[in-house]
């Protein structure tokens, strides 16, 4: 057993604000806000833009640290070894690097995690075969459409197995066709492994097949009839 | 008003901007302050000409003009001017010391009143007071005389007169002195005649006036003449000023005289090294500027990628192409505009700091000229970074295709043609066929007042300079490129199992990294070619004062002092005298001819004078001296004597030398071992160097001619003057410092010191931009990437791997070829203007500090740019995803 419990949260975060700046020009983007995230979860932030869901989102990612509360991670771990590992995120807009193709990008948290390049690759092939992207496999992410990206975003957040799935905005640039598959395959795989998934949206579509829905709101997160593990 | 709301979104990229500006500046500052130093020079070139002639104008009155019209005329023209007779007399006699001594003909000089204040450097006071009668230092030698002695002058026809000696004089330019006026350079004297007596014009008429009577042939007059100095700055338009004015003269006498122009002479010379100095401007100064515009466009390319979006983003709401370039000249204008003021600061700057105020630019006009040139070329070149690939881009590129950012773009079409290659074959070419004149690089056909550069010569170390830069890139390309994992191999060191990606990123962005390492490896060649050569010019300059002056101090005995080597101990007890090398000195007749012998220590004289290998013929300086040491009535020879008298090695050769003893000229057998092309304090013609002791033996005389004063470190003017303080004027000492600025052309004779430093200096800004700025910009605009990467979890180390691995490949390959490039030009360049080097090199000089300084200033700022990459990706990677 090492320092974290297998069996307690994979999040929480407990009265956590996160402020941009200081004095007059300081920017709350999230206000207090306090939360658990357990294991098979499937979460929908959802809010309009500038509500403070990529914050949340980003903190709950251990990316930033917030300026006030406190976030753990109970079950993960300490913040230095969430990612690669244990969270994989997938980032709202464009985050494929540039100079490496489609495999490449997606075997990447693999190789950083310190897996062999060759069996990373194998496994990143796999992850984009299940979101039907099998003749991308060479190319270079200026080659493909943002739809392409995302979805290739996505393969790449799948492929890490992680215990804490968060995508930040997965079916921005994706038509209602493709949206749904996303969220299917981001369901499935989430269920596979029994972990959770946070997705932050806009859309009422998407957040409808969520099993929870957390409303955002000018940087406050509030409690939705369906959850009752967070409170603003 | 798109543009005003474009400037304002500029100034939040300062950064970048700056860095632009920047290069633009150095460009600028680099031009600026070479152009308006060479300029400097040339003024200081012409001055240095004026000033080492004696006599300007020696106006020789023709046979049947008459003096006194000729000296109205030149008096009317110049500001001073001065009668001169010239008698030739049948030989000179004088007995001392119970021996009678007689020389061949000599001339008699017979010099007005007032002659020594009108042309002060002409006669040069040795023994004597100075007035009355004088006799040439080499004449004194021959007749064995002193000051108070009596001479008799030999008159043909007439009966001989008798004089009394008051003094023993040098005269520094006795070449153009007895110059025959009129008669081109190939039927001039070889050398001056060896018995000369200067006397006052009263006497000499008195002398002479009778002889004129029956033999008009043996007496002339001559005008000498001192022009107004108020000349040209530059030397060739200062020529043609001075010989104009010579030619109006002779056509207004109409035959009544001729001029002998030495001003313009001095002059002709100072133009060709003007020329010298402009070539050096251009191999000094262009690839600088050339580099800063390369710079600034790498800078301006580093933000391509960010350029094009903002572009696509701006054609979706309607910009049209042409809005786009009017944006982009916008930008260019500001950038070009605060980098060339920028720039002009720096180089008023620079030139106080390394030229002086005083140097900097020959006059206020000429400094404005260099200064609004560099300006307008600091302009061109920020519109060539900025609005030339805005205007491609808008004209070419679709909003889509405004997205790549690395691409699978095919190789440039010049790699494909061969164009690096086709460039260095030109450049071997080129070099082969100036090889092939000499290495003329200045074109001065004699007697015509035109003159000019082969500037073709140049562009062998140029096209070598840009095809290797080409060469480099093409190299890096295709390492990177290959699909055997050489990205990989390359990257292994710095990213360990990460290797494969981190290879991956450095093969799709080869293109960058190639033209990375292809301008460090251009600014490295730059450095080190311009190192290398300023070292060796140096080196050289010193080289050749030491051949002049002989050591580091050197004390030559007064006329009639007689000092055998044991003076050394005296000289050595002078403190900052670490050694003292004695020289012999003595005449020889070589047939009918009179050379200067010296008598070495073969053993020392190699170290103590620093004697060169290009001194000798046949081998290096030490094994001549050994072979010469194995003979010991061995003698080495000028090449023309060997020529002359069809010489092989082991010949006898018999000398007459004077004994001292029975002071007649006796037969001393020397049997020939080498060759001798020059010898420290040895006249540039003839000369015979041997064995002292065997000299001393057979002279019944150890007399030494000179000591080789060696400092060791310490200042040689310091010790000149502590040894003039011990031996007052019982010797003549001159220091090495002073013999630099005396000796050599005038270009030599220029300091290059200030220019040498500002060159350097650019070229360590230019290799920490290239290095440190240029990756640090390439890592900005990759900062989304490696957000990213943090994002997905990579430590700080893994980040390094990619910032490390490109960094190492840019630096250490462009380094590598640089120097290769870099040593490869310096030879070329020594080759193609050894017209600058008197005596050319045997080897370069290398200035390893130096190198080793741009080395580490280039690493140093690699470092920098990569800590503060990976120190800014880490503490803000949300921010930057954010933010584009």
């Amino acid at each position: 057993m090492t320092d974290h419990d297998t069996n307690a949260a994979l999040v929480r975060c407990d009265a956590v604000a996160r402020t941009y700046g200081s004095g007059r020009t300081a920017v709350v983007a999230l206000h207090g806000a306090t939360c658990e995230i357990w294991p098979g979860e499937h979460i929908a932030l959802m809010g309009a833009s500038g509500s403070g869901k990529s914050t949340l989102m980003h903190l709950l990612a251990g990316l930033e640290e917030p300026t006030a509360g406190t976030i753990t991670w109970p079950a993960l771990g300490d913040r230095t070894s969430l990612r690669p590992g244990p969270i994989a995120l997938v980032l709202q807009g464009p985050s494929l690097l540039a100079p490496l193709d489609v495999v490449e990008n997606v075997a990447l948290p693999l190789v950083l995690d310190g897996i062999d390049e060759v069996r990373a690759q194998e496994r990143a092939r796999g992850a984009l075969a299940r979101l039907e992207l099998t003749e991308l496999h060479d190319k270079l992410p200026e080659e493909l459409s943002g739809g392409q990206m995302q979805r290739v975003a996505i393969a790449r957040a799948l492929v890490q197995q992680p215990r804490l799935l968060l995508a930040d905005e997965p079916t921005g640039q994706l038509d209602h066709h493709t949206a749904a598959h996303v969220i299917d395959v981001l369901l499935e795989a989430a269920s596979e492994s029994d972990a959770a998934l946070v997705v932050s949206t806009h859309d009422p579509a998407v957040a409808e097949r969520l099993n929870q829905l957390w409303p955002v709101a000018d940087g406050r997160l509030t409690v939705n009839a369906r959850s009752s593990a967070c409170s603003a | 008003m798109l543009g005003l709301t474009w400037l304002r979104g500029m100034m939040r990229r300062s950064g970048r901007l700056g860095a632009t500006a920047l290069g633009v500046a150095i460009a600028v500052a680099l031009l600026a302050s070479i152009g308006t130093f060479l300029a400097g020079s040339q003024a200081t070139m012409t001055k240095r000409a004026v000033q080492a002639v004696a006599v300007d104008w020696q106006v020789g009155v023709q046979p049947g003009g008459d003096a006194n019209t000729v000296l109205d005329a030149v008096r009317a023209r110049t500001v001073s001017a001065l009668p001169v007779g010239f008698a030739q007399t049948s030989g000179l006699q004088a007995t001392t010391g119970g021996s009678t001594q007689t020389t061949g003909p000599g001339f008699v000089l017979g010099l007005p009143d007032g002659y020594r204040n009108a042309f002060p450097t002409t006669i040069r006071d040795l023994a004597g007071t100075g007035n009355g009668v004088l006799v040439a230092q080499q004449t004194a030698a021959n007749l064995h005389i002193a000051p108070g002695d009596t001479i008799t002058i030999g008159r043909t026809g007439l009966a001989a007169v008798r004089v009394r000696v008051n003094g023993v004089v040098d005269l520094p330019q006795a070449d153009s002195l007895f110059q025959k006026i009129g008669a081109p350079a190939g039927a001039q004297p070889q050398s001056p005649p060896d018995n000369v007596l200067l006397v006052p014009a009263r006497a000499w008429h008195a002398m002479f006036d009778p002889l004129f009577a029956v033999r008009p042939d043996l007496v002339s007059t001559q005008i000498h003449a001192r022009l107004s100095h108020a000349l040209a700055h530059d030397p060739s338009s200062a020529f043609t000023q001075v010989s104009g004015a010579a030619r109006n003269l002779e056509v207004s006498l109409a035959g009544g005289g001729l001029v002998g122009d030495n001003l313009a002479a001095a002059l002709d010379a100072a133009r060709s090294d003007a020329l010298y100095a402009q070539v050096l401007f251009l191999f000094l100064g262009l690839p600088g500027a050339v580099l800063a515009g390369l710079l600034t466009t790498a800078v301006a390319a580093s933000g391509a990628n960010r350029r094009r979006h903002e572009q696509a983003l701006l054609r979706t709401r309607g910009a049209t192409a042409r809005t786009l370039v009017r944006i982009a000249v916008l930008e260019a204008t500001v950038v070009g505009g605060v980098g060339a003021l920028a720039g002009l600061v720096a180089a008023t700057m620079v030139g106080r700091a390394a030229f002086g105020s005083a140097s900097f630019g020959a006059t206020t006009e000429n400094a404005l000229e260099f200064s609004v040139g560099a300006a307008l070329i600091g302009l061109t070149i920020a519109a060539l970074a900025i609005t030339l690939p805005a205007w491609r881009d808008a004209r070419s590129i679709t909003v889509v295709g405004a997205r790549h950012v690395v691409g699978r773009t095919p190789a440039p079409r010049w790699l494909r043609v061969g164009l690096d290659l086709l460039l260095l074959a030109v450049s071997g070419l080129v070099f082969w066929l100036t090889s092939r004149s000499g290495y003329k690089l200045v074109l001065a056909p004699e007697g015509t007042p035109s003159i000019s550069v082969n500037y073709w010569a140049l562009a062998g170390p140029a096209l070598l300079w840009a095809g290797a830069g080409l060469l480099a890139w093409r190299v890096a390309y295709m390492l990177l490129g290959t699909p055997a994992g050489i990205a990989r191999l390359l990257a292994r060191p710095f990213s360990g199992r990460l290797a494969g990606t981190v290879g991956a990123t450095m093969r799709r962005q080869r293109r960058l990294l190639a033209s990375a390492l292809a301008l460090v490896a251009l600014i490295t060649a730059f450095a080190a070619s311009t190192s290398v050569f300023n070292s060796t010019y140096k080196a050289q300059a010193d080289v050749d004062a030491r051949l002049t002056n002989g050591g580091d101090v050197t004390v030559t005995e007064a006329p009639g002092v007689t000092v055998g080597p044991a003076a050394a101990r005296d000289i050595a007890s002078v403190p900052g005298v670490h050694a003292v090398e004695p020289l012999q000195h003595r005449f020889a007749y070589v047939g009918a001819d009179l050379q200067d012998l010296y008598g070495v220590r073969t053993a020392t004289i190699v170290d103590a004078t620093k004697l060169q290998n290009t001194y000798f013929q046949g081998g290096t300086a030490r094994e001549l001296m050994r072979k010469l040491g194995a003979q010991p009535n061995g003698i080495l020879l000028s090449a023309e004597t060997v020529k002359d008298f069809q010489l092989n090695s082991g010949d006898q050769v018999r000398l007459r030398l004077r004994d001292v003893r029975s002071t007649r000229l006796i037969e001393v057998p020397f049997r020939y071992v080498g060759v001798a092309k020059e010898f420290p304090t040895a006249p540039r013609d003839s000369f015979l160097v041997a064995n002292a002791d065997y000299v001393a033996q057979r002279t019944s005389s150890d007399a030494v001619g000179a000591f080789l004063v060696d400092t060791s470190g310490s200042s040689p003017r310091a010790v000149a003057d502590r040894l003039r303080s011990r031996f007052g004027t019982s010797a003549a000492i001159a220091d090495i410092t002073s013999a630099r600025k005396t000796v050599g052309t005038s270009l030599t004779a220029v300091d290059l010191a200030g220019l040498t430093r500002v060159e350097l200096g650019f070229a360590l800004v230019l290799a920490a931009a290239a290095t440190g700025l240029v990756l640090a910009l390439g890592f900005a605009e990759r900062r989304r990437m490696f957000a990213i990467a943090l994002a997905l979890g990579a430590k700080p180390r893994q980040l390094g791997g990619f910032v490390w691995s490109d960094a190492a490949f840019v630096t250490a390959g462009g380094l590598l070829a640089g120097a290769l490039v870099g040593l490869s030009l310096a030879l070329m360049l020594v080759k193609v203007l050894t017209g600058v080097f008197d005596p050319p090199p045997a080897v370069l000089s290398v200035p390893w500090a130096y190198l080793t300084t741009v080395a580490a200033v280039a690493i140093a700022a690699v470092v920098i740019a990569g800590t503060t990459t990976i120190r800014r990706a880490r503490t803000a990677p949300v921010a930057v995803l954010r933010e584009l």
